[in-house]
């Protein structure tokens, strides 16, 4: 009877030591998330896939300023009426989940955004690419004239949906594709749609230890319009420019054809046709605590 | 001709002036940080990622963006922020800072004192923060 007990014990802790290297094993071929795809949240007018670590309070300022058509008499727009100005917060309530709220200068438009990683891209490539999902709504905080007669509520409102993949090729490059969705409940029908569907390109490019070159492309697609079929198509939308950044800041300055900030103004009421004196510059800070 | 030469030998001048003060990684005034009372726990830590050799990458990251503006490129004390520190950030080539055990490194990294702040917010994840130090110790 003792022999067998001694057996069996032996047996469970033998048992047990090998469940512990098989466990030790599963460890160590944990393929884990390559870390800081982006320096920033932010890519110029798009968002990234990164999202900062849990419990940071990230603070952003967005300004584009007037085009350069005027050249030096309005020193190339800096001067110039017609800028557009984006104050933000955001804060990440759970691993790779971030909830904000924005107030832009243009219709002083009031958003409220999330995002939420789904998976992070890995370093053996289980996961090759990030996939994030991000939404807006957007409520138009103009006075009710602005709506006509039949003034509702829900006409202030206006959506943006977003799937974006991203992949750092190596130190230096990371790269962005995205397709998107956006929605007014109202527009102006003889200028716009209501609906648009797009496709995002953009990266960056680290060519130093804090300073990268980064770019962004827009494309509306004259797809999957639900009401209204005589908007003019919006044009796409070209951004250029450098970002520096340190342990708590991004700094991006750039030239791009777009004065709207809030993506859903982007991609159905940019109306510019593509040329130089139609490039604004623009700069995005952000700001992080945690 | 002597007036080019004049011109030429300034120059010349400043530009040594310029090379010898960028290269001087102490600014007059600071003080030299005292020695760091780590306590016996952080003294005894070990890297449990040691094995795991392209953490040093990670590491390399971690340190451009959080201790590059302060410690410099290179860890000589001499990056942008430094001058207006009161205390000299030290040099990581110093055979008796390398001699120091990795805990003690942690513990000067991450959780810091005085002028140098605590990395526990920033730089959460373990493996990240040892990362860091794989990081300091190649820069002999």
């Amino acid at each position: 009877m003792k022999k067998s007990i001694t057996i069996l014990l032996l047996s469970f802790f033998t048992l047990a030591l090998f469940a512990q290297e098989e466990s030790t094993v599963a460890e160590k071929v944990v393929d884990k998330p390559v870390r800081q795809p982006f320096e920033s949240a932010y890519l110029i007018d798009n968002q990234t896939t990164y999202i900062p670590y849990v419990n940071t309070l990230e603070y952003v300022i967005q300004h584009k300023f007037g085009t350069v058509e005027n050249g030096i008499s309005d020193l190339f727009g800096i001067y110039a009426p017609g800028a557009n100005v984006r104050i933000g917060f955001n804060y990440v309530f759970f691993k790779n989940v971030q909830l904000g709220w924005g107030l832009t200068k243009n219709n002083f438009t009031n958003d409220f955004n999330a995002k939420w990683t789904i998976f992070e891209q890995t370093r053996n490539n289980t996961f090759p690419v990030a996939l994030t999902l991000y939404g807006v709504a957007g409520i138009n905080g103009q006075p009710k004239d602005y709506f006509g007669k039949d003034y509702s509520f829900m006409g202030r409102m206006s959506y943006f949906g977003q799937v974006i993949a991203s992949r750092k090729f190596n130190e230096e490059l990371t790269l962005q594709v995205a397709a998107s969705f956006s929605h007014f409940n109202m527009v102006d029908r003889t200028l716009s749609d209501f609906d648009k569907v797009g496709v995002h390109v953009n990266g960056r490019y680290k060519f130093s230890p804090t300073m990268s070159v980064i770019f962004n492309y827009d494309q509306p697609l004259p797809l999957l319009i639900l009401r209204n079929k005589d908007g003019q198509n919006s044009s796409p939308n070209v951004a250029a420019g450098i970002e520096i950044s340190t342990s708590t800041h991004a700094f991006q300055i750039y030239a791009g054809q777009q004065s709207a900030i809030l993506p859903q103004n982007m991609m159905l009421m940019n109306y510019n046709p593509f040329a130089v004196k139609n490039f604004a510059i623009g700069f995005t800070i952000t700001r992080l605590w945690n | 001709m002597k007036k080019q030469s004049a011109i030429l030998w300034t120059m010349f001048s400043l530009l040594l002036i310029f090379v010898l003060s960028a290269s001087k990684p102490q600014v007059e005034g600071q003080k030299i940080g005292g020695k760091w009372d780590v306590p016996a726990e952080y003294k005894a830590m070990k890297n449990t990622f040691a094995s795991d050799k392209s953490l040093v990458d990670i590491g390399k990251m971690h340190y451009t963006k959080h201790c590059r503006s302060c410690h410099g490129n290179t860890g000589l004390g001499d990056g942008p922020k430094a001058k207006n520190l009161k205390t000299f950030p030290g040099k990581f080539n110093d055979p008796k800072f390398q001699a120091q055990t990795d805990g003690e490194l942690y513990y000067q990294s991450i959780i810091g004192r005085d002028e140098m702040p605590n990395y526990e917010a920033k730089i959460p994840e373990m493996e990240d923060r040892w990362a860091l130090i794989m990081y300091i110790r190649t820069l002999k």
